[in-house]
């Protein structure tokens, strides 16, 4: 009975997990479903879709956007998410309390929020439709996570390593490039993870900022297959494919260092 | 904790200075700290600013253009607060519909957690794998598939329901509602939400010493039992940052909804506050009604967020 249920279990969590993924996927190669089939498993297979929004659909442009972004948040993020990381959890100093609240504090700020102030602001600062607009703001969206994650890390280092390089006669900066940096870089592939989640899935700040399409980034370029009247449901699932199965790749690779680090930001609190 | 223990967290906060802190001048945190708390303060702390001052305007697209301020006190929260709208349909809608998606994508997630721990490294490994899968889903992409699913008529998952006879795939438009389309958005949310609940207590879980499960086996506690009195109580840090961490991303739930038919405004009956105040300031360009419904929602979750700060605070020294 006990294998049964195990089983049972295991059977139902695989099919919720993965019954979206499913049916986006074999939507997408449906080769009827812009005429409006819908079903689990196809009778005609096709990649016309994929070609359509790629080529004449202009896909590929979205693509190129929302990775230059998502690049540019993970890069700046991480920079700056250790340089803090290692303030709050290497040194005392007054404030570092109110510093590490503010940081959770923080979190829980609703984007509906931020978009109305910051739509403002953007406009007057000539930053709407910009792609370096949009990715400031998704710096600052994922900051607060990625320094409250990197923290476990740089606290999970012994001190004894550090003090060791500075016996060696290694400077603050040295020891950083050396010793720090080496260790706590599977912190840093965890919140780069989810930086590029951020920017890759963001949605309310992309609708808001971008008017030309030219700088739409993926979220909002899928709504252009929806139509007036009729949605082509085969054009937006192959759109949604090719923007999933990356960022899919990407935390299946990761899974293991996601986890840990996980466990090290939120077991050690 | 004991009173050993409570003297050992204090040392650990406060060590004696070591040679390394001698050499780390004071301001060299805040130079470490000064790009991040830039972004973070321009970008999310001064806009929070920002939206009150609104909120005290009326700040159309006259006053969006031409950059002039036209005071009106508290008029903005005055006509929120009458808003009948608000009382029998906003604020149920969001406060029931995080209520229950918290306490669903908790209890799932850590039953699937109870369920992983119990398998096989292979199978788990398996299972592991289809949870990450499910979390990489981007919520836009994850909302169109859920309402491509639950179309009316010819969705799959309302075929399905046909054949067993649950509902008339004919009539049934599971958008309408206010039940079914929270219902629909439910599901979305805790099928995104549960893989960072079941993988965070699945880590917790493992830290948990075999022998205390034995020792409670062998006093013939039960399943319940074990998890209540042991299970729990190792864990309950882990389960108030789950909880938390849930709480806080149900209540601003916004592409999920938005994106679902008539959730852009156009079924006032299943609005929320954040797809509310979105309408407001971007469909109508009543920017200051709509900065005034998001700072009534981020008040909401300010006094969610300081009651468990409370409860962390307890747990952790920081």
């Amino acid at each position: 009975v006990r294998a049964a249920l195990k089983g049972l279990g295991v059977t139902g969590v695989l099919v919720f997990t993965l019954f979206p993924v499913h049916l986006m996927i074999v939507t997408a190669l449906n080769g009827e479903a812009n005429a409006g089939s819908r079903t689990l498993w196809p009778d005609e297979w096709t990649l016309a879709n994929f070609a359509y929004v790629v080529g004449d659909g202009g896909f590929g442009r979205y693509l190129a956007n929302s990775l230059v972004v998502a690049l540019c948040t993970v890069l700046a993020g991480a920079l700056l998410a250790l340089l803090a990381a290692v303030a709050v959890s290497r040194f005392r100093f007054r404030f570092r309390t109110s510093v590490l609240v503010m940081v959770l504090v923080i979190q829980m700020v609703p984007v509906e929020a931020l978009v109305i102030p910051l739509f403002i602001q953007a406009r007057s600062l000539q930053m709407l439709d910009t792609l370096a607009g949009l990715t400031v703001v998704y710096l600052a969206f994922s900051l607060p996570f990625a320094i409250w994650t990197l923290r476990g890390f740089v606290a999970a280092v012994p001190v004894e390593l550090e003090e060791a390089a500075y016996l060696d006669g290694a400077s603050w900066g040295r020891m950083f490039r050396s010793v720090l940096l080496p260790l706590v870089a599977p912190g840093l592939v965890a919140t780069s993870v989810f930086s590029f989640i951020v920017a890759w899935n963001e949605f309310i700040f992309a609708l808001t900022f971008m008017s030309d399409e030219q700088n739409y980034t993926v979220a909002v370029g899928l709504r252009r297959f929806f139509g007036q009247h009729a949605t082509d449901w085969g054009a937006v699932m192959a759109a949604s494919t090719l923007i999933t199965i990356p960022v899919m790749v990407f935390f299946v690779i990761a899974q293991k260092r996601l986890t840990d680090g996980l466990v090290a930001g939120a077991v050690k609190g | 904790m004991t009173v050993a223990e409570r003297t050992r967290r204090d040392d650990a906060v406060r060590p004696a200075p070591g040679p390394r802190r001698r050499r780390a001048g004071a301001g060299r945190p805040w130079l470490l700290l000064a790009p991040g708390l830039l972004v973070m303060g321009g970008l999310l702390l001064y806009p929070l600013v920002r939206v009150l001052v609104l909120s005290l305007q009326d700040f159309g697209l006259r006053e969006l253009v031409s950059g002039r301020t036209d005071w009106v006190g508290l008029d903005n929260y005055v006509q929120l607060l009458g808003d009948a709208d608000l009382w029998t349909t906003v604020l149920p809608n969001t406060i029931l519909f995080a209520v229950v998606a918290v306490a669903l994508t908790v209890v799932f997630g850590t039953l699937v957690a109870l369920l992983l721990v119990r398998l096989s490294p292979v199978v788990r490994g398996v299972v592991t794998t289809a949870i990450m899968v499910a979390w990489a889903m981007p919520a836009v992409t994850g909302t169109y598939v859920w309402v491509f699913a639950f179309a009316p008529g010819d969705g799959v998952v309302v075929q399905g329901l046909d054949a067993l006879g649950l509902v008339d795939a004919a009539t049934a438009n599971p958008f309408a509602g206010r039940a079914s389309f929270f219902a629909v958005a439910a599901l979305n949310v805790v099928h995104h939400g549960f893989p960072f609940v079941a993988l965070t207590v699945l880590a917790g879980l493992l830290t948990i010493p075999r022998e205390l499960t034995e020792a409670a086996i062998v006093d013939g506690a039960g399943a319940w039992r074990r998890f209540r009195s042991v299970t729990f109580p190792m864990l309950r840090p882990v389960f108030a940052v789950v909880t938390v961490l849930s709480t806080i991303w149900d209540f601003k739930v916004f592409t999920q909804i938005y994106l679902m038919p008539g959730g852009d405004g156009v079924n006032r009956g299943v609005l929320t506050l954040g797809t509310w105040s979105y309408v407001e300031s971007f469909a109508q360009n009543r920017y200051g009604l709509g900065a005034a419904i998001a700072v009534l929602l981020t008040a909401l979750l300010l006094v969610v967020t300081v009651a468990y700060l409370r409860l962390l605070f307890r747990e952790d020294e920081l």
